[in-house]
């Protein structure tokens, strides 16, 4: 346990580090808030940059946004002034957090599928079903999100094709998400099962006559499984803290959208807020899937 | 085996083999049709005809039909590959040699040096990668050059991690050993030791990172915060078809499938020349 004491401490520096980064990164991008569809004068500019602190040295600003960050208050937005960044994020997350949780679902179900049959199927098949991966990596979200907009929403009608409103809307843009990522894991999870199969241990054990189905479970998948969920922290985050091209192609008020709209607008307290929240995520699950990875084969431990 | 056995025919059965030589055979159309002036289809890809907006495929004199501003579709497509090529290769030089030299410094310098370089690349993983982009982009301004760099920059990061793993297997090798004990310069052990045994990898990695760059690309004009608008690429042209799509599927459909086999190409010549070499 002393090692996911050690994890977490770095895990702060990190989450501290990114802060950092995003805080010096988003003030040299060129640019401010205040800086919209009419010139104010200067006094009045003055007056604003005063109000929200931006005219002191950047180091001052700096030491303020974090104790703040750090006291858990987030601010509120540049752009519409009095909207809370926790409100903005409470709202947008729980969406982002759904549409991810889905998609990864049918991500994980399609690639263990995929990649069971791939690593048993005789050569014919199997490389077919290696194009077919090889194809969904290829094909990129955007396209396929808006193939299944024309196709499902525009010519049949039957789903709709933009907004966040029951279940319904949950099942196109997820589906236009799980599909890259599941192309890669199954090859992923293919390879580590091929590997596994040919290993001495599995043909022992079937040599001892036990059952295909049972045999496959608990001496191959259970090996195999590793493969997969040692990347799956870093891709279960992309997936949960929101797709913003799938996000924006339909429409969805997630976390994604308010990311890139808060860079666009220079929304400082807004891009420190998200990035945050994306950052933990990372580095929580990337710190969840390693102990699910260590209970499932100790062996990785040694390592 | 010699460096450049990939061109002998392949030994492995049937469909791989038929993969692997349509993925090169895919990507040098690819290379010589980025080649091509643009001028070769006699039409200028920005020059506008009301005559024929949204001409469809066939119309005499514009192949592949107008969009809806009348542009010659064919024309903006050429013109769209080679800048969307461009950018893929150059991204994957770039991110290549950035994540190469940061790798190799890693691994051959070791110790707490090490440590911390690779501690600076997970903050650098850890940040949003449409952050890097986007801020990148804004600084930049909406270029080529901008593209290039914001991809870049936002995806040296898987390449220096295998090279730095390289760099350690190759450092416990025994002719290392000997040149470094027989007073080989540092220079010399990078330059005639680790890079020549890293150049496979490298060049598999570059092969993988060139269809990211095309990706990000055209991901990025897609959603318009990449190139701005009179420039053709492959992510705009998709775009305006996608804005046109119940009209006139056509004009999304000559990008998407060019995008889509492009990426399979790169990935199968990738793929045929990891195993070759990699094993």
């Amino acid at each position: 346990m002393n090692r996911f004491v050690r994890r977490f401490f770095a895990s702060i520096l990190l989450v501290w580090a990114v802060f950092t980064l995003t805080f010096f990164l988003s003030r040299w991008a060129p640019g401010s808030p205040f800086q919209g569809e009419r010139k104010l004068p200067p006094e009045i500019m003055r007056s604003i940059l005063a109000y929200y602190h931006l005219d002191r040295p950047l180091s001052v600003q700096y030491w303020e946004a974090l104790k703040k960050t750090a006291t858990g208050d987030w601010g509120s937005s540049f752009k519409n002034p009095g909207i809370r960044v926790s409100d903005v994020i409470g709202q947008a997350l729980p969406v982002s957090l759904t549409l991810g949780g889905v998609a990864l679902l049918e991500s994980l179900i399609l690639s263990l599928v995929l990649g069971t049959w791939m690593a048993l199927a005789k050569d014919p098949v199997k490389g077919i079903l290696r194009s077919l991966s090889s194809f969904e990596v290829a094909l990129p979200s955007f396209l396929l999100a808006a193939l299944l907009i024309d196709f499902f929403s525009i010519r049949l009608g039957v789903l709709p094709p933009a907004l966040w409103s029951g279940w319904r809307s949950v099942l196109l843009p997820s589906f236009a998400m799980a599909i890259a990522p599941s192309g890669y894991l199954a090859r992923l999870f293919a390879t580590s099962l091929e590997e596994t199969i040919r290993s001495p241990h599995y043909q022992a054990a079937r040599g001892r006559g036990i059952r295909p189905f049972r045999l496959l479970l608990s001496h191959g998948w259970l090996l195999s499984l590793n493969a997969v969920v040692s990347i799956l922290g870093p891709v279960s985050a992309s997936f949960l803290t929101g797709s913003f091209v799938v996000e924006s192609l339909f429409a969805i008020p997630g976390i994604g959208r308010v990311f890139v709209l808060s860079v666009t607008n220079r929304d400082y307290p807004l891009i420190m807020g998200t990035t945050l929240v994306y950052t933990m995520f990372l580095v929580g699950m990337t710190l969840l899937g390693d102990l699910i990875g260590e209970w499932i084969d100790p062996r990785v431990r040694a390592l | 085996m010699n460096r450049f056995s990939f061109m002998l025919p392949d030994r492995r059965p049937g469909l791989q083999r038929i993969l692997g030589l349509s993925g090169v055979l895919f990507f040098s159309l690819l290379v010589s049709l980025s080649l091509l002036p643009s001028s070769w289809t006699g039409l200028d890809p920005v020059e506008q005809n009301t005559r024929f907006v949204l001409a469809p495929p066939g119309t005499p004199g514009h192949l592949l039909g107008c969009d809806f501003l009348g542009r010659d579709n064919l024309s903006r497509l050429v013109s769209g590959s080679t800048v969307s090529l461009f950018i893929g290769v150059c991204v994957g030089l770039f991110s290549t040699v950035l994540g190469a030299f940061w790798g190799l410094l890693s691994g051959y310098r070791g110790g707490m040096f090490d440590t911390i370089l690779m501690r600076l690349l997970e903050v650098w993983y850890a940040l949003p990668e449409l952050l890097i982009a986007t801020i990148l982009m804004l600084a930049l301004g909406h270029g080529i050059f901008a593209v290039v760099v914001a991809l870049s920059i936002g995806g040296w990061m898987g390449v220096a991690r295998v090279v730095r793993g390289e760099t350690l297997k190759i450092r416990e090798q025994a002719y290392l050993e000997a040149a470094r004990s027989i007073g080989a310069s540092p220079v010399r052990l990078v330059f005639r030791h680790f890079l020549p045994n890293l150049l496979p990898v490298l060049f598999v990695l570059l092969l993988f990172r060139i269809p990211g760059g095309i990706l990000g690309e055209s991901t990025l004009s897609f959603l318009g915060l990449g190139l701005s608008p009179p420039a053709s690429s492959w992510g705009t042209l998709v775009n305006e078809g996608w804005k046109a799509l119940p009209l006139t599927p056509w004009i999304l459909a000559f990008p998407a499938v060019l995008i889509v086999l492009a990426l399979l190409a790169f990935q199968w010549f990738g793929e045929s020349l990891g195993k070759r070499w990699l094993q």
